[in-house]
């Protein structure tokens, strides 16, 4: 119970950093962006607007520093984001939620799949220890992965929408279908979602490839591993379940631990692409100066990335009876 | 009262990954030889290779690029030609000196970031680990904290509010947040290195923290923060290019994200203007690729697991004389072994880990495979199981093992894997390290029996029940995970799976050496027991001699890949032949004898890859006389015992084993 207990805490801690994160960062601001913000917007908003402002700096001239973090603390917890500037007089809730199924279906299900992808083929290929496959991947994907994630997207509407005309080149789906659950609507969302999605899928994978690889290296050096073979198991079985099962727990590790970046890199692919995601809303909403949108938008990213860990925790106490003895 | 051996095995230096860099690989690492691996390693070259390019091109950008990169004076949107090698820009301005420009902020960004990252990494990192505590506590919560939020959203949220953000603003941020991943892995090496000899040493001698910190600990993690310094750069290039490329960054600058920018900006993609919007990637994506290579490659330099090095045979057989008819084994011994010679790859060169070793082995009987750590016992072992391959790297180079009659060394996997475990079975040293830690004794006996019989699950589940009884486990433990159980107990576990199907040969290397000395003594009655009732033939490797007096019917010593001295286990202990069996009996006391003084052997094994050209025992050995310099002693038959030692070159019996030569 403890482990959980320390892990929930973390959670709390890593959540209550990113709310002050955002209180703090427009004032830390050389000039306090915020108050120059609020004189700029003074008399050119309507008071609504001007108070949607307010909550998302917790500026209120009548309050002292504390007392403004403290309303801005109650705000958030009771899910008040405020008014979107760009989408006036629309609530940030309501727009973020009209974003989030867009980047769930491209970036989590292209996250997943780099992650599983990934590992598979960096056990294959520590398996296959100095084959031709081992040769060609690890390298091919180190360089891969140092590629911008926007450049390698931009490279991709070029020759696959310009050149070639295979896929659209921007947008989640043509406008002039109907959204709803229908084949026509489906089948253009995909169509717009192979390019991005392979994109974020060729960047993040060549990580995952490296440490799997390395983790399974090192395993395959175990104990426990030649007490495998000494059994006269089937190869497939003690690369599953002696060698993968237990490269995999770091790997897990890892992959909570930077999903911060792949993020980062996902926002620049739907930013590119125009596709209507939370990442494309928040580039938005930056260059549109609408801070309360920012905001909410930030900790949404930040609460995706927790719930992804939690994840992670949940496969490595299913997978690993140590890490459940501790919980 | 044991040699100062815990892990017995003939390996390279730094192989053991699993726990941290040995130290002293590691320091080597640190010094000159760097340069060499870094020259012999082609990832490590091309990273170099383009490194050096994007020095050169941004500390003389004005002698490479042709054209100053803010002059429009140029025809805009020209494609490639001889004087505008990339075309030009929307504006009339020559990408290529562009491109040229841009190298030194790129090159800059990832210098101060990855310095600035990898300070604050190690300060953060290596605090945490060694005072630990509370320290520790807070410091790992906020590294934690930081490497979870989302580091690029967090950028764009602080370059929103601080547009056209400059150069150092971009530098700082970036370095503030990007130091944790590093901090995170200095951390759990520092914590591995704690308890360490030589840091207890410096604590001992009462140096100070800071002394401690900067003058034991850093150097030992010398890659790691150069792999700290790379990771960071390369982040630091791909993110600042992103900001710059979104028109969060100084739209003035000269960088390859601010062209990209304003490529996108112009449409460049649609407009035919190709290189303008690629090349700037391209760049970035060469850096980043030249970091990333290094990484990598820094990461095989610094960790030997992850190098494959591939024997050269040539040379190991030299001293292996023209091939004897092969004479068919004996009916009557379960394990014939001979000539066996196993030889592992070095950079130095291949080394012969087992040299020529011969013995044979009767059913139902239990040999002693005694000697020092790094003798080349355990390499044998495995050899004789076929078992040989990371970690115990090694190959058979030679030699024939006769076991039930078929030789295992021309086997294939196919054929072995039938064999295995049902006709023998190995014990290992630790059965912590050897037991799977996510799979249950039942999943791991299970995976063994459907491995080889058609059992249903309720005879597997009967018969690892019954096995456990065997070796005095309650049944109930039969679905524990192997860390639930005491040390003594996984033992007996792992002993009660090798008797799953009654095999004919149990190998064990040093079964007990994880036990205290009572737990020992208990486990080997148990397993002679065990033996005499099953009838197993058992060879049992270990350094401690006394444990095997009462227990073994013989006894084969080892010395430097060698065998010393092979006989009966009664007759070596009372009247050894090899000096180096009377030293390594001197070495311990006896239980129940006299008193003695402890002698021991002064000096240490030769080094594989230098061994002396006379005897190899020479250096140390108390009657050593001119002729063992220069001279190698042949095993020489004395009372039906074989021995390595010109001291009894004088005895009746003519030379036995075949194919070796004196020198």
């Amino acid at each position: 119970m403890r482990f959980v207990f320390r892990r929930l805490g973390f959670f709390v801690v890593t959540l209550w950093a990113a709310v002050t994160l955002n209180f703090l960062i427009p004032r830390l601001m050389p000039g306090n962006a915020a108050i120059a913000m609020m004189a700029r917007y003074k008399g050119r908003l309507n008071p609504q607007a001007l108070h949607a402002l307010e909550i998302a700096f917790g500026v209120n001239a009548h309050q002292s520093f504390f007392h403004a973090y403290l309303t801005y603390l109650g705000n958030i917890a009771r899910g008040h984001f405020g008014t979107s500037l760009t989408f006036f007089p629309d609530t940030v809730a309501h727009q973020v939620l009209q974003a989030l199924p867009w980047t769930l279906a491209l970036v989590g299900v292209t996250t997943v799949m780099a992650f599983v992808l990934g590992t598979f083929i960096g056990l294959v290929s520590a398996w296959r220890r100095g084959t031709a496959l081992d040769g060609a991947l690890p390298p091919l994907f180190v360089i891969t992965s140092a590629f911008p994630y926007f450049w390698l997207a931009l490279l991709a509407i070029w020759l696959f929408s310009i050149k070639l005309g295979w896929f659209p080149p921007s947008g989640g789906y043509d406008v002039t279908t109907t959204v709803g659950w229908n084949w026509t609507f489906v089948s253009d969302a995909l169509n717009h979602s192979v390019l991005p999605a392979a994109t974020i899928l060729v960047t993040a994978i060549g990580g995952w490839i490296l440490t799997m690889r390395n983790n399974t290296i090192t395993v395959l050096t175990e104990d426990y591993v030649r007490m495998a073979r000494a059994k006269g198991l089937k190869p497939w079985r003690i690369m599953w379940t002696y060698a993968g099962r237990n490269a995999i727990l770091p790997n897990l590790v890892g992959f909570a631990m930077s999903l911060g970046f792949v993020v980062g890199g996902a926002i620049l692919v739907e930013f590119v692409f125009n596709y209507p995601g939370v990442g494309w809303m928040f580039l938005q909403s930056v260059e549109n100066q609408d801070y309360a949108l920012m905001q909410a938008l930030f900790l949404l990213i930040t609460v995706a990335v927790l719930l992804a860990i939690l994840a992670a925790d949940v496969a490595t106490a299913f997978l690993d009876p140590r890490t459940r003895e501790r919980g | 009262m044991s040699l100062p051996s815990v892990a017995d095995s003939v390996q390279p230096a730094g192989a053991t990954v699993g726990s941290g860099p040995p130290e002293e690989a590691t320091r080597r690492t640190a010094g000159g030889d760097v340069f060499r691996a870094v020259a012999h390693n082609r990832k490590a070259l091309a990273g170099v290779g383009l490194l050096l390019g994007f020095v050169v091109l941004a500390l003389i950008p004005g002698q490479i690029a042709p054209d100053d990169p803010r002059a429009k004076i140029y025809t805009p949107g020209l494609g490639p030609s001889w004087h505008h090698l990339f075309g030009t820009t929307a504006y009339g301005e020559d990408v290529f000196s562009q491109l040229v420009w841009g190298t030194r902020q790129s090159l800059l960004i990832a210098v101060l970031v990855g310095g600035l990252a990898t300070v604050i990494g190690v300060v953060v990192g290596v605090s945490a680990g060694y005072l630990g505590g509370t320290t520790d506590g807070i410091l790992s919560l906020i590294t934690d904290v930081i490497l979870v939020i989302p580091i690029f959203p967090l950028i764009i949220v602080i370059a929103a509010y601080e547009r056209n953000s400059g150069f150092f603003t971009l530098v700082i941020v970036l370095g503030l947040l990007g130091w944790s991943y590093g901090a995170r892995q200095l951390r759990s090496q520092t914590l591995s290195l704690r308890t360490r000899d030589f840091l207890e040493a410096a604590r001992v001698r009462g140096e100070r923290k800071s002394y401690v910190i900067v003058k034991e600990i850093l150097p030992t993690m010398t890659s790691l923060i150069v792999a700290s310094f790379l990771g960071a750069a390369v982040y630091a290039v791909l993110f600042a290019a992103g900001l710059q490329f979104i028109g969060l960054g100084d739209p003035n600058s000269q960088s390859w994200g601010t062209m990209l920018y304003w490529a996108e900006n112009n449409e460049a993609l649609g407009a035919g203007m190709t290189y303008w919007a690629i090349m700037p990637g391209v760049f970035v994506a060469l850096l980043g690729a030249a970091f990333a290579l290094l990484n990598y490659a820094f990461d095989e330099i610094s960790s030997p697991a992850l190098r494959l090095r591939k024997l050269e045979t040539t040379g190991v057989d030299a001293e292996q004389e023209t091939a004897v008819p092969i004479r068919p084994p004996d009916e009557k011994n379960i394990l014939e072994v001979r000539d066996l010679s196993v030889a592992y790859a070095s950079d130095h060169g291949p080394v012969v880990a087992v040299d020529r070793v011969s013995f044979e082995l009767g059913r139902g009987e239990f040999l002693g495979i005694v000697g020092e750590s790094a003798c080349g016992k355990s390499t044998l072992v495995y050899a004789i199981a076929r078992l040989l391959g990371a970690p115990l790297a090694g190959e058979i180079t030679g030699g024939q093992v006769f076991f039930k009659g078929r030789d295992m060394v021309t086997l294939a996997d196919k054929e072995l894997r039938h064999i295995r475990w049902r006709d023998y079975s190995v014990v290992m040293q630790s059965a912590m390290n050897a037991l799977n830690p996510v799979l249950t004794v039942a999943d791991q006996m299970r995976d063994a029996c459907e491995a080889h019989s058609t059992m249903s699950k309720r005879e597997i589940e009967q018969r690892s029940k019954e096995v456990l009884r065997l070796v005095s486990i309650d049944p109930v433990h039969l679905h524990s995970y192997p860390h639930q159980l005491s040390g003594g107990m996984r033992q007996r576990a792992m002993i009660a799976m090798a008797l799953l199907f009654t095999p004919e040969l149990i190998v064990m290397d040093e079964p007990t050496s994880a036990l205290d000395v009572v737990g020992q003594r208990s486990l080997m009655v148990q397993i002679k027991e065990l033996q005499e009732r099953l009838g197993f033939a058992v060879i049992f490797v270990t350094h401690d001699m006394s444990l095997v007096r009462h227990f073994s019917d013989r006894l084969l010593v080892m010395y430097a890949a060698q065998v010393a001295e092979l006989g009966l286990t009664r007759q070596v202990f009372a009247k050894p032949l090899h000096p180096y069996t009377t030293g390594l009996l001197e070495a311990f006391p006896s239980i129940h004898g006299p008193k003695e003084h402890l002698l021991g052997i002064p000096g240490q094994p030769p080094d594989l890859l230098r061994l002396p050209p006379g005897c190899r025992f020479a250096p140390r050995c108390p009657h050593v006389a001119d002729r063992c310099r220069v001279e190698r002693p042949a095993l020489y038959r004395v009372n039906g015992e074989l021995v390595r030692c010109f001291l009894h070159e004088q005895a009746e019996e003519p030379v036995a084993v075949s194919t070796e030569g004196v020198a």
